[in-house]
């Protein structure tokens, strides 16, 4: 039998997964263009030095999920038995630590700004002999650079749930921290615009502290799946549905007397190890366990690697006390659990 | 959310009326038909301080210009940019002028304008005397005590402090653009620096921030060089 599958992604996957690597250059680029954008608005001022260290920061995502992508589905070898899947898994946690520090940056800078009462100057601006209010250039400039992230953002959203991406879910999210920002920044200017010095800043504080809200649920997110915490759907907000479905699955195979499942995610993919108990006399036990793995292969494309076991018993305890630190009582799997303690009382 | 967006945006328009961009202060409308507070340093022939208390200069001439406009009149507060700029932060002074060039470092203290004139330090002959393929090895003579003794030290010609610039050297001198037609000098292309000059006003008081830059930037290059060279003049005849 073939110990592993080869490649992550079925072929319409593979596909969506080309598309998104398409999207992740497009965002490069994105990035680079309002970065000069903004350096021909804003000059060397201290807006510049901000909206500078934003979109560096915006080009972590998309970096990472590219790295990652040349790596994903390389072959398990000597040094990496287990293949190269978690190299997605890393890339979400750089990902969701850009994603908190942009957040963390943000909050910081506009309650420095406040607290120095700094009042911003905008002043004129001379455009091919027309004498313009450089805000509205900076509103331009802002705006323009808002709606690709609007549309890349949705897009990435979408795709990333179809790919159980969480790098991509990330990035999404950063684009959306993103055009909130420079949203934030274009009521700041029309509020300088009016006389109030505060404006900027505050604007500015209430989309960082969204962001970091934002960032730390990805990032907790992130930090839970290098920790192998059950696998979640991609926007975290529920535990994915496929152990309890799989799990229900294989004891509905008539020689299958009892059951137990736990999995793991590594990136794209599930991996994980199966307990079976057998009814007492079943034939052909082992041609069994091995079709079994391979049914559950074919369950579901994120269904990878699964090691398939046969025991004599499975201890009660052992099962309550492995799915109360999942949180999930166990008797009724398969049905989704809204309320699930992420922290978990293991003990 | 996006809506909400859009109503607040209305609404600061609303607010704003017919004038556009407001101060966070009341800079401009103090200053409009009152007094004009600004602060001066000493940089011949931007502006000269002379031992009476009266400021001439270039831009003496401009803020005096600018006060008319506004039907303001103007209070001279002579200083080092240090202390002035701290003023201006506290909008105890509405202008700061005095030579300034677009990098300097008082951008957390003040706000500076717009470029309105950018000027070149130039090496210049005199008639009777050839013009330098290089500077390198070239004798030059050159204001003693300026950055461009340095700048004709790091083009290895061989400076030639003088007091005073006057044409007379024999030599290939170092002047502003704007006294050629003056000391009767010919450029020779080599430029030892280029300042782009500003105005420092209040940081925040956007209203009269736009109104110091309307003035300035209508200002025509050779409008500005008359000015410079004319201030030379009355410095040379004082």
């Amino acid at each position: 039998m073939r110990v592993y599958d080869r490649f992550e992604l079925p072929p319409d996957k593979a596909e969506l997964h080309r598309r998104a690597v398409q999207l992740e250059w497009w965002t490069i680029a994105f990035f680079l263009v309002a970065v000069a954008l903004l350096a021909l608005t804003l000059g060397q001022s201290q807006a510049m030095k901000a909206a500078w260290i934003e979109d560096m920061l915006g080009l972590v995502p998309p970096a990472a999920f590219l790295i990652a992508a040349r790596f994903r589905n390389r072959k398990p070898n000597d040094r990496f038995p287990y293949g190269y899947h978690r190299s997605v898994s890393i890339a979400f946690l750089a990902g969701s630590v850009a994603l908190l520090g942009l957040g963390a940056y943000v909050v910081y800078d506009s309650l420095v700004r406040l607290i120095a009462r700094e009042r911003p100057p905008i002043g004129l601006i001379d455009v091919y002999g027309h004498q313009l209010w450089l805000g509205w250039l900076m509103i331009a400039a802002l705006f323009a650079t808002m709606v690709p992230a609007i549309l890349l953002g949705r897009v990435k959203q979408r795709i990333a749930r179809q790919l159980h991406d969480k790098v991509l879910y990330a990035d999404a999210e950063m684009n959306r921290a993103d055009w909130l920002t420079a949203g934030a920044a274009i009521l700041g200017v029309l509020g300088i615009g009016v006389g109030l010095w505060w404006a900027d800043a505050v604007a500015a504080l209430v989309i960082g502290g969204d962001i970091v809200r934002d960032g730390t649920r990805t990032l907790r997110s992130a930090v839970a799946n290098l920790m192998d915490n059950r696998p979640r759907v991609v926007d975290g907000s529920r535990p994915h549905p496929l152990r309890d479905n799989l799990l229900t699955a294989v004891r509905d195979h008539d020689w299958v007397a009892d059951a137990w499942l736990r999995l793991r995610e590594e990136g794209h993919v599930f991996v994980g190890e199966l307990l079976v108990v057998p009814v007492p006399g079943t034939d052909r036990l082992v041609e069994r366990l091995e079709e079994l793995g391979a049914f559950a292969r074919k369950f579901d494309w994120r269904m990878h690697d699964l090691v398939v076991a046969p025991v004599t018993r499975i201890d009660a305890a052992e099962r309550e006390g492995s799915d109360r630190v999942r949180g999930l009582p166990y008797p009724q799997a398969g049905r989704p659990s809204g309320q699930e303690s992420r922290t978990g009382s293991a003990g | 959310m996006r809506r909400t967006i859009a109503l607040v945006g209305v609404v600061l328009v609303l607010l704003a009326g017919c004038r556009w961009p407001q101060d966070v202060g009341t800079t401009l409308e103090d200053v409009r038909g009152g007094v004009l507070r600004v602060g001066v340093t000493e940089a011949p022939p931007w502006t000269r301080v002379t031992d009476a208390g009266a400021v001439t200069g270039a831009e003496a001439r401009l803020v005096e210009r600018l006060a008319q406009r506004l039907d303001a009149r103007v209070e001279w507060y002579p200083g080092s940019e240090s202390s002035l700029m701290a003023a201006l932060n506290g909008r105890v002074l509405d202008l700061v002028v005095g030579g300034l060039d677009a990098k300097a470092p008082w951008t957390k203290e003040a706000s500076l304008t717009r470029p309105y004139v950018t000027m070149q330090t130039i090496v210049a002959v005199p008639a009777g005397v050839p013009a330098p393929q290089e500077l390198a090895g070239a004798r030059v003579a050159v204001p003693a005590g300026t950055a461009e003794v340095a700048a004709l030290r790091g083009e290895e010609a061989v400076p030639v402090p003088v007091a005073e610039v006057t044409g007379r050297e024999g030599l290939p001198v170092v002047v502003g653009q704007w006294r050629l037609a003056e000391l009767g000098l010919r450029a020779t292309g080599h430029e030892l620096a280029i300042h782009d000059h500003v105005w420092a006003v209040p940081p925040g008081e956007n209203a009269w921030q736009v109104e110091v830059e309307r003035f300035l930037l209508a200002l025509s290059h050779g409008e500005v060089e008359g000015l410079l060279a004319a201030a030379e003049r009355e410095e040379a005849s004082a």
